[in-house]
């Protein structure tokens, strides 16, 4: 089985052939085997041993923790990369045409209104978790369509904020 | 002497343990959220005090009288954050009869409105950072102030701490929304919105000097450098550093003393300054309380502060030998917080699934978790410490290195891989750093994996996105013929 893996922003072939794996140019004995009694798994490749922590994320891909660090890593297989191939070359702009909370919070301030033009860097909402003021930037320069929050309001992790009614130029 | 511990998380559990090694039984207290914390079974009495707000539970004086009353506790300890460094809470566990484990309400009010302290320290001799000595209290004023002293500015919290109700101001237009942001955010962390000036100086170190005092006598245990900073949280903190010079140690050591000394204090506090790169050092401010990072003195001097605290509190003498301190080796403390690098490092919530803490020698950890422990968002996003000792810098760093690989907290984004990254860094080996090389190294926070990782990540992923695939695919019918519905399926997960 091929699949095509991507960690930050480099793509790499992954292909798996029982218990042989090709990485690049490496090839190597590769297993994954749970930690009884918990949610740990044991990486082997070849003669090297690794405690690895995978949990799947909401938007289908894995968090990875090995070593002390924990990476998020896109896994897609061979023919679920063509369908992408072929719904991508339409050509449709992916611009962020919105503002959603990083993170679950209460909103402190709004500091945008429907019509303003906004540029990039500009706060737009000022978000308030762990007692810690935080203000959420553009992340471009736009114009403010709607705002879909108001100061004293609780929001959750992705909760649309602002819809911007229109996007910079392409260029 | 029975304690109460006014506090949770690692603190909480650093005291009980403190307690206990001292021979005094300790007990805690839990908000709802807390029920099932380990500070709760690490003591010996847990009372509740209500719903999981801060403001419902740890911050409520009349609550925590009431379980002190109730538990036959005869002393507080208000550990850090929270009501520490409220004068009004050391005065009403006074006014009950209690002993408050820390220095006298009269010196945590002088100290801790911070234009008052700049105002006595001036007067004691001790340099202060240029600025105002009073709040300032309109924006016309402050713009005016701020022209005087020359931008870039900040604006600080009078009666602020830990980076709260905090802003840096580059330009005049700015300074409005500065303004209102600090005193939103100090009105909200302290209760009080009053704000003041102070100059930005450029790429100052921040260096701090422990200082002890009994009923006898006020000592300094030395620096520690806590210039790795991320938005005034410090995240890395050393002692000694490797700015300070055995002479400059002790010039601010002394600095520190008087400073204790002129407001008449008693147990652990900590004197911050500001190092200039040309060795001049400035007088920030004095946490009256116990530190965060109070364990890297503790590594390097041999002394428990905090159970020095509760001897002092109970009226004996400290445990410090009389004379010049020097430093043995050197110590290094990683603050291990549930911030997601990934995610711009704003606070991640979830469920503690598995904890491996480090161990070996000269690993220290410090912490309030525990596996199967929700992380919600109502308190800080402190998870726990990590300290090593070594023989000199150099081997510190490489003993972390070291202990961060061994730390796995699986179920919550950490912090944990910006440590790793800032250990491999030449600047920070170099000790080259300040109070601003963070904004200056946005690369550190969070870059993409190195190529050697990179590959063992993509093997990680190809085969646990193999083996979830194996799991969700449907059975074959008896006959060896695929069914309409296991067609179905099937395509469904190869979606």
């Amino acid at each position: 089985m091929r699949y095509y893996v991507t960690v930050g922003d480099v793509d790499l072939t992954v292909d798996l052939d029982a218990d042989q794996v090709r990485v690049g140019e490496r090839t190597a004995l590769a297993r994954l085997e749970a930690i009884p009694g918990t949610p740990l798994r044991q990486l082997q490749l070849d003669q090297q041993f690794r405690t690895a922590v995978v949990e799947r994320t909401a938007e289908g891909g894995w968090l990875i923790g090995i070593d002390g660090a924990r990476y998020e890593v896109l896994v897609v297989d061979e023919r679920t990369r063509h369908l992408q191939g072929l719904t991508q070359s339409g050509g449709q702009r992916t611009g962020s045409g919105s503002l959603r909370a990083p993170m679950p919070g209460l909103v402190v301030r709004v500091l945008a209104q429907p019509g303003h033009r906004v540029v990039q860097g500009q706060p737009l909402v000022v978000l308030e978790a762990m007692k810690m003021e935080n203000e959420l930037r553009a992340g471009s320069a736009a114009v403010v369509g709607e705002v879909l929050v108001s100061p004293g309001q609780a929001v959750e992790k992705g909760q649309l904020l602002i819809r911007f009614s229109e996007l910079p130029p392409l260029t | 002497m029975r304690v109460l511990v006014a506090n949770r998380g690692e603190i909480a559990l650093r005291i009980i343990r403190a307690c206990h090694e001292e021979g005094l039984e300790a007990v805690a207290v839990y908000s709802d959220a807390d029920r099932l914390s380990p500070h709760v079974r690490a003591a010996d009495l847990a009372l509740p005090l209500g719903p999981a707000a801060p403001s419902a539970s740890y911050l409520r004086i009349d609550r925590l009288l009431d379980a002190a009353r109730q538990s036959g506790a005869t002393a507080i300890h208000p550990g850090y954050g929270f009501l520490a460094e409220r004068a009004a809470f050391a005065t009403a566990v006074e006014q009950a009869g209690l002993v408050f484990v820390g220095p006298p309400a009269s010196a945590i009010q002088a100290m801790g409105d911070k234009t008052e302290a700049r105002q006595r320290m001036q007067a004691a001799g001790v340099p202060i950072v240029p600025g105002l000595t009073v709040p300032v209290a309109e924006a016309a004023a402050a713009r005016r102030h701020a022209a005087e002293l020359g931008y870039p500015v900040l604006v600080k919290a009078a009666a602020g701490g830990g980076g709260k109700g905090m802003r840096l101001v580059v330009e005049p237009a700015e300074l409005d929304m500065a303004l209102a942001a600090a005193r939103s955010e100090a009105e909200k962390a302290f209760g009080d919105s009053s704000v003041y000036l102070e100059k930005y100086l450029e790429r100052p170190r921040h260096v701090e000097i422990q200082v002890l005092a009994d009923h006898q006598r006020i000592v300094h245990l030395g620096e520690r450098e806590c210039s790795i900073q991320r938005r005034h949280q410090k995240l890395v903190e050393e002692a000694p550093s490797r700015a300070v010079t055995p002479l400059l140690r002790e010039r601010m050591g002394q600095a520190a003393v008087q400073a204790a000394a002129a407001v008449g204090y008693r147990s652990a506090g900590t004197c911050e300054f500001l190092v200039t790169q040309d060795g001049r050092f400035y007088f920030l401010e004095m946490n009256t309380r116990i530190q965060v990072e109070h364990p890297v003195t503790e590594m390097v001097t041999g002394v428990d502060l905090v159970r020095e605290q509760l001897r002092i509190a109970r009226g004996l003498p400290m445990r410090v030998p009389q004379g010049p301190l020097v430093p043995r080796g050197w110590a290094l403390e990683c603050r291990i917080t549930s911030e997601d690098p990934a995610n711009g490092f704003l606070p991640a919530a979830g469920r503690i699934q598995y904890l491996q803490v480090p161990t070996g020698p000269g690993v220290r950890w410090d912490g309030g978790i525990e596996a199967g422990q929700e992380i919600a968002l109502h308190y800080d996003s402190l998870l726990g410490k990590v300290i090593v000792w070594a023989p000199d810098r150099a081997a510190a760093i490489d003993r972390m290195r070291r202990a961060l690989r061994e730390l796995i907290i699986a179920g919550v984004a950490t912090n944990q891989g910006f440590h790793l990254r800032l250990l491999d860094d030449p600047d920070f080996q170099a000790a080259e750093i300040d109070s601003q090389f963070l904004e200056r190294r946005a690369d550190l926070l969070a870059p993409p994996p190195a190529a050697p990782v990179r590959e063992v990540l993509a093997v990680v992923a190809a085969l646990v996105e193999e083996e979830y695939r194996q799991a969700r695919r449907p059975q074959i019918a008896a006959d060896g013929s695929p069914t309409g519905w296991t067609r179905a399926a099937r395509a469904e997960g190869l979606r």
